[in-house]
């Protein structure tokens, strides 16, 4: 696809704002309407899904140019994808997060990008990771903890458990990914590590970079199939959904691994006894659903396709194109978890599931629009704390370190913390 | 003329740099809006552009704005959510305006508070706050609102005080512009005033007194359309909610199901002939039932709709879905036995009052011959309807199709005097579609509230005509259905409809005064001349607030431009060309 190829979704786009909030039919007070961070921070219609469509209209029509601010309008917004469930509630045949996504992509290939990222890429070239540390400290986590590293103790392994940059690299985060390969383990999950775990790429991805990314995918498809990985476990929501989402479209319809988050593992595992949470942990949280693990978690469909018109011309798609509007995210297994611990009473926030507000994490904006990032954290803590909940369990390495640091209104700040986590604590 | 660095300055000074902008790519999401290619010449994608878009965050700021377009000589153009070409400017070049002036559009976004009288029913509201959220927070407080049917993602100041105002619930909760106690309007010549109660200090409690009730002057005939200064706050009624305070919403994309209270009966009801329908509506009239009555299911078209919204309403499906449910076992029946019908809420005060109006409801069904559709009245379906036209949170559904749509035919009056032009309708839009341009979706995909005005009595139907706006063709057999649209209401001695005022939005205003001198101007537009006088001296107000200079009074012609041009009248269909 390219950025002319959502032309017609601009021209198609009729400026009913849905994007902007969350599906009418949800809403259920004033404050918490809103369902784009993007739109709510800068208030120009061009922040929305909408508006960013017509944005790339504008530009390809020659009517205006690549400024500084056009630069903001395309990546000062965390690809949430609340625009799009939005939009969707009513058409077939829009793409408002594609066609945002498709924007950045134009603009790298043009050297328009914010100020941060090429210093971000040329780490992800350099070392391999995000973060831009000596991958030789990739498996620190695991020191000490027994697990199977690929490459060291085996050359095969059927299930992969991949850590994620995040989670491999910042300390504060190191007791969730250690949690989550520890209750795994427990579950009788027989898995191993790669000890030399490269980025997934889907940040590259989400910045516009798709070389960086198809690199990065084809060194770890590599990998895993002279691994002979079958399943790949990610404690990280948007390795998730990159391995799910995105890989696809680079190995091609044969793909063939089974993708799951490790909230989806635990899940089975408590479903089938294998893990028993029995202990008390009286604790009063909320859960805020990772937008890559929820309303863009749903799974990959194959699809090619073309635009086609019946009845003259509504617009569908031969064969019928996935919808991925947010319908079957993966909602239930993270909240499941939560039921099952005794003492843990889940209180849900207003906008949840596929209304979800967005922890402000994604789309690579706490690198390039910190403050943008933080306004949007600290208005999903406003909302947590409305519930009364002590704290926030989460299933995502963005949405803990964020909303873990952020402050609300009031200044208040809140525990985050991951749903595995909160689940070792009952073992 | 071009907006000045000094004008620029000035409006930067007033709001703060990060509330203004004059960045291309961002003006032009402000030039987009819908229906814009059947208006545009040669069908294109963009209104007048603005010169600058600005985001006020007070009253203060609004009449500073507005003080400023005065002394450096821009238009103000107010926007609320955008979801009507009337939010763009439209000034017309070399005409009584002088040059092509440069517009500055006021996004109203950060102007959204909202407050709640909760023991009084009022809601006090600035001009960012959306129906739906109006709708959430009086539900909590055991109160509800008129949604308009564009839905609850448009503004309700928008609604109240400047455009239209009439909605599923308008017969039972009033219009609007009914509902308006009281607001606050910085002039175009940057004077603030308050009107009705609020306006002599006795709060927000009567839009007409005591003190200065304006509603008038700001309404204009059909609302003043961002043409005739700003309106920073305004008080509306709220209505009695007899259901539960907990809105419960269920299930997920896209079609969310409100489940039933007690008090509340759903039902999808059909008659079999159209003077049936008439009887149908001046019964529900006359016996005062019904909480949101909309003709609204039939959108989608007489002969698609029973199976869109079964599809609609099943998340594993879409719209490529539809042509194999068409064939499904069952469904020409259902086509048949909803071919005229309607949807009605009925919300009782008490369990008893909502056991009578099912009574009242089954008579009149006997009455007129109706029935109930059973298909569409299972809990399921009556859920799902009673989300839908309570909340009216699913409009933008009108351009499922394709995109975009063209509302055709409109005219507002008693049931018997729509009757006259369904037939008409029909026949035109079957016509225009033969050629495969427009979405074929069978001749009658009129919709329509039941009543328009407050016990009813006046409502319209709207023939909706869906076409592809990405598509140049189809767009082009939009723009002639309009035109057809007008000559086929001109055969049965019926006024132009809808389409008339988008029409009208190709013509400057010398033009659309050549056009129609022929016959009568409304009265109204003299009076809007005289208002205008006295509180737009400078036209800082575009023309969306209609009005007729003294010479055109006099017959008096101006030199035209050249009309807007159109594109190529697409072929008719050839002789048995197959539709649905
Ligand atoms: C699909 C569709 C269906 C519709 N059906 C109905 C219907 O059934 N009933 C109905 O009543 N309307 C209907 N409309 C019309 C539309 O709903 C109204 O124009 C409504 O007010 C739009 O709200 P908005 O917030 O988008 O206003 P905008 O489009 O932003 O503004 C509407 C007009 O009001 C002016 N305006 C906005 N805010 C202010 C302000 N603060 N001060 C002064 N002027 C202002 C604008 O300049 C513009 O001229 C429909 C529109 C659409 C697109
Ligand atoms: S992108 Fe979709 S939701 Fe947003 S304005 Fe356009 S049509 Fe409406
Ligand atoms: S992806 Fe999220 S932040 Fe970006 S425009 Fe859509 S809703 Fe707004």
């Amino acid at each position: 696809m390219a950025l002319e190829d959502y032309r017609a979704d601009a021209m198609r786009c009729n400026r009913c704002s849905y994007c902007k909030w969350i599906p009418q039919d949800r809403i259920k007070s004033w404050e918490f309407a809103k369902g784009c961070p993007s739109v709510d921070y800068r208030h120009f219609h061009a922040y929305s899904g909408g508006g960013r469509l017509v944005a790339g209209l504008s530009l390809t029509d020659g009517r205006s140019e690549i400024t500084d601010e056009l630069i903001d309008v395309v990546f000062e917004c965390t690809l949430c994808g609340s625009c799009d469930v939005s939009c969707k509630v009513c058409r077939y045949d829009m793409h408002p997060l594609s066609g945002a996504k498709e924007f950045r992509h134009y603009l790298v290939d043009k050297g328009a990008v914010p100020a941060a990222y090429p210093g971000i890429i040329a780490k992800l070239r350099d070392t391999g990771n995000m973060a831009g540390a000596p991958q030789a400290k990739r498996a620190d986590w695991a020191e000490g903890m027994g697990i199977k590293k690929l490459g060291v103790d085996t050359d095969k392994a059927e299930v992969l458990f991949h850590a994620g940059c995040l989670y491999s690299f910042n300390p504060a985060l190191r007791n969730v990914v250690q949690s989550s390969a520890r209750v795994l383990a427990k579950g009788g999950l027989d898995f191993a590590i790669d000890g030399d775990e490269r980025c997934c790429g889907g940040k590259a991805y989400d910045m516009g970079y798709r070389d960086d990314f198809a690199a990065a995918a084809k060194a770890n498809l590599e990998k895993w199939a002279a691994a002979g990985v079958k399943t790949v476990v990610s404690p990280c929501a948007t390795c998730f959904w990159t391995f799910k989402r995105l890989y696809p479209t680079v190995a091609g319809d044969d793909y063939g691994i089974e993708i799951l988050h490790t909230t989806q593992v635990a899940d089975r595992l408590i479903k089938e006894g294998k893990l028993k949470p029995t202990k008390r942990v009286p604790m009063k949280v909320t859960y805020q659903d990772p937008c890559h693990l929820g309303r863009q978690g749903e799974d990959y469909v194959p699809w090619h396709g073309e635009e086609k018109k019946i009845f003259g011309q509504a617009v569908v798609y031969d064969p019928p194109r996935p919808r991925y509007n947010g319908a079957f995210g993966v909602y239930e297994p993270p909240r499941d978890v939560l039921k099952a611990i005794p003492g843990v009473e889940l209180v849900e926030m207003e906008r949840n599931k596929e209304a979800a507000w967005c922890c402000g994490g994604g789309g690579a904006v706490p690198q390039a629009y910190p403050d943008f990032a933080d306004f949007t954290a600290s208005k999903r803590l406003d909302e947590a704390q409305s519930t009364g909940a002590e704290a926030i369990a989460t299933a995502c390495s963005s949405c803990n370190r964020i909303l873990g640091n952020a402050k609300a209104a009031d200044g208040g700040t809140m525990k985050a913390i991951d749903v595995l986590e909160l689940l070792e604590q009952s073992l | 003329m071009a907006l000045s660095n000094e004008a620029y300055e000035a409006l930067q000074a007033i709001v703060g740099e990060r509330n203004v902008t004059r960045d291309p790519a961002i003006l032009d999401g402000y030039a987009l809006q819908m229906l814009v290619e059947l208006v545009r010449p040669n069908c294109g994608h963009y209104m007048p552009r603005a010169g600058a878009i600005v985001m006020p965050g007070s009253t203060e700021e609004v009449q500073a704005i507005v003080k400023a377009a005065n002394k450096y000589n821009f238009g103000v153009k107010p926007h609320g959510t955008g979801w009507y070409h009337w939010a763009s400017p439209m000034y017309d070049p070399g005409t009584r305006y002088g040059d092509e002036k440069d517009t500055v559009q006021l996004d109203m976004r950060r102007m959204n508070s909202i407050e709640i009288d909760e023991k009084n029913g009022i809601a006090i509201v600035g001009p960012y706050v959306i129906h739906a959220q109006l709708h959430a927070e009086a539900i909590k407080r055991g109160w509800s609102c008129n949604i308009i049917g564009a839905g609850s993602s448009c503004s309700v100041v928008a609604a109240a005080c400047a455009y239209s105002g009439i909605g599923a619930g308008t017969m039972w909760m009033g219009g609007n512009a009914e509902n308006v106690l009281g607001m606050e309007w910085v002039t175009p010549s940057g004077e603030i005033v308050r009107n009705g109660s609020l306006g002599s200090g006795d709060g927000w409690f009567c839009g007409e007194g005591p003190g200065p009730s304006v509603r008038g002057i700001m309404r204009g005939t059909l609302g003043s359309r961002g043409g005739m200064g700003v309106y920073t706050k305004c008080a509306v009624r709220l209505a009695h909610w007899p259901g539960s305070t907990d809105w419960n919403v269920q299930g997920t994309v896209p079609a969310y199901r409100l489940p039933l209270d007690k008090t509340f009966r759903v039902y999808t009801v059909a008659v079999p002939t159209w003077d049936a329908w008439t009887d149908l509506y001046y019964k529900i009239y006359d016996n005062e039932i019904g909480y949101t009555l909309h003709r609204q299911y039939n959108l989608a078209g007489a002969e698609l709709a029973p199976a869109f919204w079964l599809m609609y309403t099943d998340p594993t499906k879409q719209l490529s879905d539809l042509p194999a449910m068409l064939d499904e076992p069952g469904m020409a029946e259902l086509t048949e036995e909803m071919r005229i019908s309607l949807q009605i809420v009925m919300a009782g005060r008490s369990e008893a009052d909502a056991e009578l109006q099912d009574k009242v409801l089954d008579k009149i069904l006997e009455e007129v011959g109706g029935w109930k559709v059973e298909k569409y009245c299972t809990q399921d379906m009556a859920e799902f309807t009673n989300m839908y036209m309570n909340r009216l949170g699913h409009k933008e559904i009108n351009y499922v199709y394709a995109g975009n749509y063209i509302g055709s035919w409109m005219q507002a009056g008693t049931p018997d005097w729509v009757k006259g032009y369904i037939p008409v309708a029909a026949a035109g839009y079957e016509r225009d579609y033969r050629n495969g341009l427009l979405v074929q979706a069978g001749g009658d995909s009129m919709m329509g509230t039941v009543g328009a005005y407050p016990g009813g009595g006046i409502m319209g139907l709207e023939q909706f005509v869906s076409y592809d706006g990405a598509d140049h063709e189809s767009t082009a057999a939009a723009w002639y259905h309009m035109d057809d649209a007008v000559e086929d209401a001109k055969t049965i001695n019926y006024p132009p409809g809808k389409e008339a005022l988008y029409i009208e939005m190709r013509y400057t205003d010398e033009q659309a005064f050549d056009k129609w001198s022929k016959s009568k101007q409304p009265w109204t537009y003299v009076f809007q001349r005289e208002i205008r006088k006295r509180y737009d001296p400078n036209y800082v107000g575009d023309r969306q607030y209609n009005w007729i200079p003294e010479e055109w009074e006099r017959g008096e012609k101006h030199a035209s431009t050249p009309i807007m041009p159109g594109p190529g009248r697409p072929q008719p269909a050839p002789e048995g060309y197959p539709t649905i």
